[in-house]
């Protein structure tokens, strides 16, 4: 067990020495999950909102289908980005393989149908009170609608952090679609893979470490909105 | 018979009112003009959520003609503006105080609108430090009267109250009786309320509809 507890120290010590490589594993993770949550948030709030509050044919095959790909393995989603984007896929001309941006396109496609299921229903459960309360009130029209949106904003905060959570966390689209590239494409995770298999203990501890704070700061703020929507 | 020549605020011809289809009220006619407070009252189930919800323009008529300040409501969403509804069940919106009762002048494009805020606070006795609580600090009275102030705040012709004085006790039934004559004679207001509290009624209005089983059955000559 001495080799763990050496690794914790040393861990610490690279991260507070500022050690370049882990941080720059850390930047990417920031820099992706930012993309990627920029895209999904954009489009998965209106779509999201539009699924929940609209009745449209084909609403219940679009939920079913979004309720789908919450669970889906994210190997798979790197799998079927990379046969997109890959030299000799469609997208191929775009040379998105390797990149950041060809792995935000995996990463949103993990994000999305979170932020679009958890908003969906985030407006399905609004009080039922709450349209005629508008209504009463005299909104009409878009006011109407970003109110109703508005209402749900603490379980649509939940959703985002949700997803946030599972784009900083996997590991298989960063890894298939960036190709671990130090200085480029490699992110906690990717790196974490790498210096463990590489039994280098004390890299991954200090990207653990840092994995882990960011994964307590979630889900602090996630307990702290769930007592706040429930008042 | 007299003929009444001014035009009626509410004028409902062979109207009827129901769910998914379903009629649950039927009225043949019936006319409100702005002569001060009209109860409706009637037992659970008799209809006057629903005949408040019609005239709140919440619920479209399935058949029927309603015409509100002498034009037929629906056609260009014309008078809606003008009528807003304490409902039976409040729901405060999830934000200060002041955020819900300024919400509807805001909607109608006010831009200064701190000062009747707290007037229509003071109205329902809540003093302007209520302003800055959030919708979940709230007692259930006090939400009460938070959404009656929103309504209150908007100053409509007709003001719709449905069973306000449900669930409060004996001094907040009283100042509700209060703000409905206050909304009477300080903005000419016409407020329209269903309730089953007829001794509570007493201090309101005498002008009274009785309904039945989602009818009409009796109403002032
Ligand atoms: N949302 C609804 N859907 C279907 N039926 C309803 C709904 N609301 C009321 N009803 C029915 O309409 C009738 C009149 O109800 P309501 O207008 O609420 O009466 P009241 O307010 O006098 O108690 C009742 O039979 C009730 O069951
Ligand atoms: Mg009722």
């Amino acid at each position: 067990m001495n080799f763990l507890s050496e690794g914790f120290l040393q861990g610490f010590d690279l991260l507070f020495s500022g050690d370049e490589e882990v941080w720059s594993a850390v930047f990417e993770t920031l820099k992706l999950s930012s993309l990627s949550m920029l895209v999904s948030l954009l489009i998965g709030i209106p779509a999201g909102f539009a699924l929940g509050h609209f009745s449209f044919p084909g609403r219940r095959a679009v939920r079913l289908l979004v309720d789908t790909l919450l669970s889906i393995p994210t190997v798979v989603v790197g799998l079927f980005v990379y046969a997109f984007i890959s030299n000799r896929g469609p997208l191929g001309s775009f040379e998105l393989l390797f990149t950041t941006s060809g792995m935000a396109i995996g990463q949103t496609i993990l994000a999305l149908p979170i932020i679009m299921a958890l908003t969906a229903s985030a407006v399905e459960n609004t009080d039922r009170r709450l349209r005629f309360t508008l209504l009463t009130l005299g909104a009409r029209g878009r006011r109407l609608l970003l109110s109703t949106l508005w209402e749900a904003r603490h379980q649509i905060l939940l959703a985002a952090v949700t997803a946030y959570g599972r784009v900083t966390a996997e590991v298989g689209v960063s890894m298939m679609l960036g190709g671990n590239i130090k200085w480029h494409t490699r992110t906690i995770t990717t790196a974490i893979t790498l210096e463990t298999g590489k039994g280098n203990f004390a890299t991954g501890i200090a990207l653990g470490v840092l994995l882990l704070s960011l994964s307590f700061v979630l889900n602090w703020s996630v307990s702290f909105l769930r007592g706040r929507s429930a008042a | 018979m007299t003929i009444d020549a001014r035009i009626p605020v509410y004028q409902l011809n062979d109207i009827v009112c129901g769910y998914e289809g379903k009629p649950v009220l039927r009225v043949e006619s019936l006319s409100l003009y702005d002569d001060g407070p009209v109860a409706f009252v009637g037992h659970n189930g008799s209809g006057k959520s629903t005949l408040l919800n019609l005239l709140a323009f919440l619920l479209p008529p399935i058949s029927g003609e309603l015409m509100f300040q002498g034009a037929t409501a629906g056609e260009s969403g014309r008078g809606s503006l003008d009528a807003t509804m304490l409902l039976q069940d409040p729901y405060l919106l999830r934000r200060s105080v002041f955020e819900n009762v300024a919400y509807g002048l805001k909607a109608r494009g006010m831009k200064d609108v701190r000062s009747r805020v707290v007037e229509a606070l003071e109205m329902v006795g809540l003093s302007p430090d209520f302003a800055r609580r959030l919708w979940y600090q709230l007692s259930g009275g006090e939400a009460r009267r938070v959404a009656l102030a929103s309504r209150l705040a908007l100053r409509t012709k007709v003001l719709l109250l449905d069973e306000p004085t449900a669930n409060v006790d004996e001094e907040s039934a009283q100042l509700i009786a209060q703000v409905i004559l206050d909304a009477r004679r300080m903005w000419g207001a016409l407020p329209l309320i269903a309730t089953h509290d007829l001794q509570w009624l007493d201090s309101v209005t005498q002008r009274r509809i009785f309904m039945r089983r989602g009818r009409i059955e009796r109403q002032p000559a």
